[in-house]
């Protein structure tokens, strides 16, 4: 494994505390993410992989060890900090409900960009870009209530890689797919990766995913039971 | 964005929005409407005692203020305030007065009596008694000829042409009476002018009682009422001690307590409306927050900062709000157009005119009933906004993200 290390868990681990009582979610994660990967976070429900995706997505705080983006350490930033790393560095892909029903396709897209300070024109642009390469031509002015789960999740993709992020951190995207969608989604985010650069981190309990994914990394019990690389065809 | 977002978030349950845009438009509105009445009562009332009888100022004798008698006049027929008020540029008209008491006798009744004696055409461009005349005619015709109140010659029993006797009791304290005729009766709005007053001519006013050529008053009119204070503070100033200059808050205190009741009386009925305003946002936008904690979540998650949410909830708020308020003047305007002329309270005339006011009520708005609800609206908006804020930047985005 070579490349930059842009994600890394050394030794986090996170308890849950509810009415009293404890529930170790993670437990002593190492874990490094290299530029250019395209990762699949698999496991049982309950093996804490959306927890360890919450922590490197800056969602959430660790309760032991520490999570570093780009080598920065994420405890060492404040609130405000951590947003304005989320929407610099970081693109997020959720299960389902991704976009924000008030805008259409193009504004959603816009969004992020909006929030960084992208000039309207190149912006526009961009967002129309985006489509286009995510095969939603024609479908800008269309709300999220307007198009197909499949559809939405393809914005929410275009909206993800908008920002320029270091990482897209997708979790279970293909969760409410049928597998004809989810296959041709994961084409589209496959490309991204091979053609542009953008690394993915996936967790999912979809087997087409892991399939298609060139690292697979297996969470049992809340520690990395397993992690496997497979070779580029 | 955060204009785009608030508008369109604001709309996205309509009917809910809208149930909180009518209850601010209508409260808005009857707080307006009832502001515009009451303030047209009220300006009314300072119309009605500036135009029937106190004038913008009045100037007196010195010690008038805490002796108003007879015997405080100003001599030579206030020749010294008349040269002044002649070259004052602020002064619109002025007129002088002889006032007095006195008691007025008809062959069937007599009553106690406020005598004013006027020149009549000075008269006539300070107050408006020769356009409340409604029988007989002013007093620019026949020599010895009164003016009295609709009231006053009811209760006297006697009309136009008929003859009444004056008596008073003149500078040196001795009784002394005058036969005149009726001339004309006026009526206006004030009850206590038209039950106890009669208007005669000034040269015989000063005759009767016996003051020469002196006269109680002049009073003014100024150009505009706003520059009162000032014209008033420069006549005291150049007339000096010999003579007292009051504006018409000062001689009537009662009128400026009134309208600083009204003012006060204004704020807490738009405190009642807006802490209902701010109840109605406020459940609007905690519905918001509870229905969209994912969508909040996820927008947390892609760098949409805390003072930014914070930023379209009140937004959202003020949306509502402003759509309220522009909704609720444009159906207070409607309503005081279709007035027209006024609220007809011609049932309540008799207690209204003892308030000086008529039995039909104008009502007028003032910049401040538009400026003052624009003000304390966004205010209202911004506290009822602040709860639910708070709760939705103390979501944490990992859990909001997972909310169904």
């Amino acid at each position: 494994m070579t490349g930059t290390v842009v994600l890394e868990a050394r030794g986090v681990s996170k308890v849950y505390e509810t009415r009293g009582v404890e529930t170790r979610a993670l437990n002593g994660v190492d874990l490094r993410i290299r530029e250019g990967e395209f990762t699949a976070l698999s496991g049982p429900s309950g093996s804490g992989k959306t927890t360890l995706l919450n922590l490197f997505g800056a969602l959430d705080e660790p309760s032991g060890g520490e999570v570093r983006l780009d080598g920065e350490s994420l405890a060492e930033l404040d609130a405000a900090a951590l947003s304005r790393l989320r929407l610099h560095k970081l693109g997020f892909v959720f299960q389902a409900y991704n976009l924000i029903p008030v805008l259409t396709a193009t504004e959603n897209v816009e969004f992020v960009m909006v929030l960084q300070g992208v000039p309207a024109a190149e912006r526009r642009a961009r967002a129309g870009e985006l489509l286009r390469e995510v095969g939603l031509e024609g479908l800008g002015d269309k709300r999220p209530l307007e198009m197909s789960g499949g559809q939405q999740q393809r914005v929410a993709v275009a909206r993800a890689i908008a920002s320029r992020p270091r990482v897209v951190l997708a979790d279970e995207p293909t969760a409410n797919l049928d597998s004809e969608t989810a296959g041709r989604l994961l084409d589209l985010m496959g490309r991204l990766n091979a053609e542009h650069g953008v690394t993915f981190l996936f967790s999912t309990h979809d087997p087409l995913v892991m399939q298609r994914a060139r690292r697979n990394v297996r969470l049992r019990d809340g520690h990395v039971a397993a992690d496997e690389e497979r070779p580029v065809a | 964005m955060v204009l785009r977002l608030a508008w369109r978030n604001a709309w996205r349950n309509a009917r809910r929005t809208g149930v909180v845009v009518a209850a601010v438009s209508i409260g808005i509105a009857g707080a307006l409407l009832t502001m515009a009445l009451n303030y047209g009562m009220i300006f009314q009332m300072v119309e009605t005692a500036i135009e029937s009888d106190l004038g913008h100022l009045q100037i007196h004798a010195a010690g008038f203020d805490a002796n108003p008698e007879l015997s405080v006049r100003l001599p030579d027929g206030a020749r010294a305030e008349v040269a002044r008020l002649e070259v004052e540029g602020g002064v619109r008209a002025f007129a002088r007065r002889v006032r007095g008491e006195g008691l007025v006798s008809s062959p069937r009744a007599s009553a106690g009596v406020r005598v004013v004696a006027v020149e009549p055409e000075r008269e006539a461009r300070i107050t408006r008694i020769v356009d409340s005349i409604t029988a007989g005619s002013y007093l620019d015709g026949d020599a010895r000829r009164v003016l009295l109140g609709a009231e006053l010659a009811r209760r006297l029993e006697v009309g136009v042409g008929d003859k009444v006797v004056l008596s008073v009791q003149d500078l040196s304290g001795e009784l002394t009476g005058e036969a005149l005729r009726v001339g004309g009766v006026f009526e206006t709005p004030s009850a206590a002018l038209d039950e106890s007053t009669l208007f005669l001519r000034l040269s015989e006013g000063q005759a009767l009682f016996g003051l020469g050529d002196a006269v109680s008053e002049v009073v003014a009119v100024a150009h505009r009422r706003s520059r009162v204070g000032e014209l008033r503070d420069r006549l005291a100033a150049e007339l000096g001690d010999a003579a007292e200059v009051r504006s018409w808050e000062e001689l009537q205190p009662a009128l400026v307590y009134m309208i600083d009741v009204f003012d006060q009386t204004s704020w807490l009925i738009y405190a009642a409306v807006f802490v209902a305003m701010a109840f109605g946002i406020a459940n609007v936008l905690l519905m918001t927050v509870y229905e969209r904690t994912r969508e909040i979540g996820i927008m947390r998650a892609i760098g949409f900062g805390r003072g930014r949410l914070v930023a379209t909830l009140l937004a959202e708020a003020l949306v509502v709000t402003s759509v309220g308020l522009a909704l609720g003047f444009a159906l207070a305007l409607g309503c005081i157009a279709g007035l027209g002329d006024g609220l007809d309270l011609s049932y309540f005339a008799r207690g209204l005119g003892k308030f000086g006011v008529g039995s039909r009520i104008v009502p007028v708005l003032r910049p401040s009933d538009f400026t003052i609800p624009v003000g304390v609206a966004v205010v209202t908006a911004v506290l009822a906004a602040a709860w639910p804020a708070w709760r939705a930047v103390r979501l944490r985005p990992a859990e909001a993200v997972r909310q169904t």
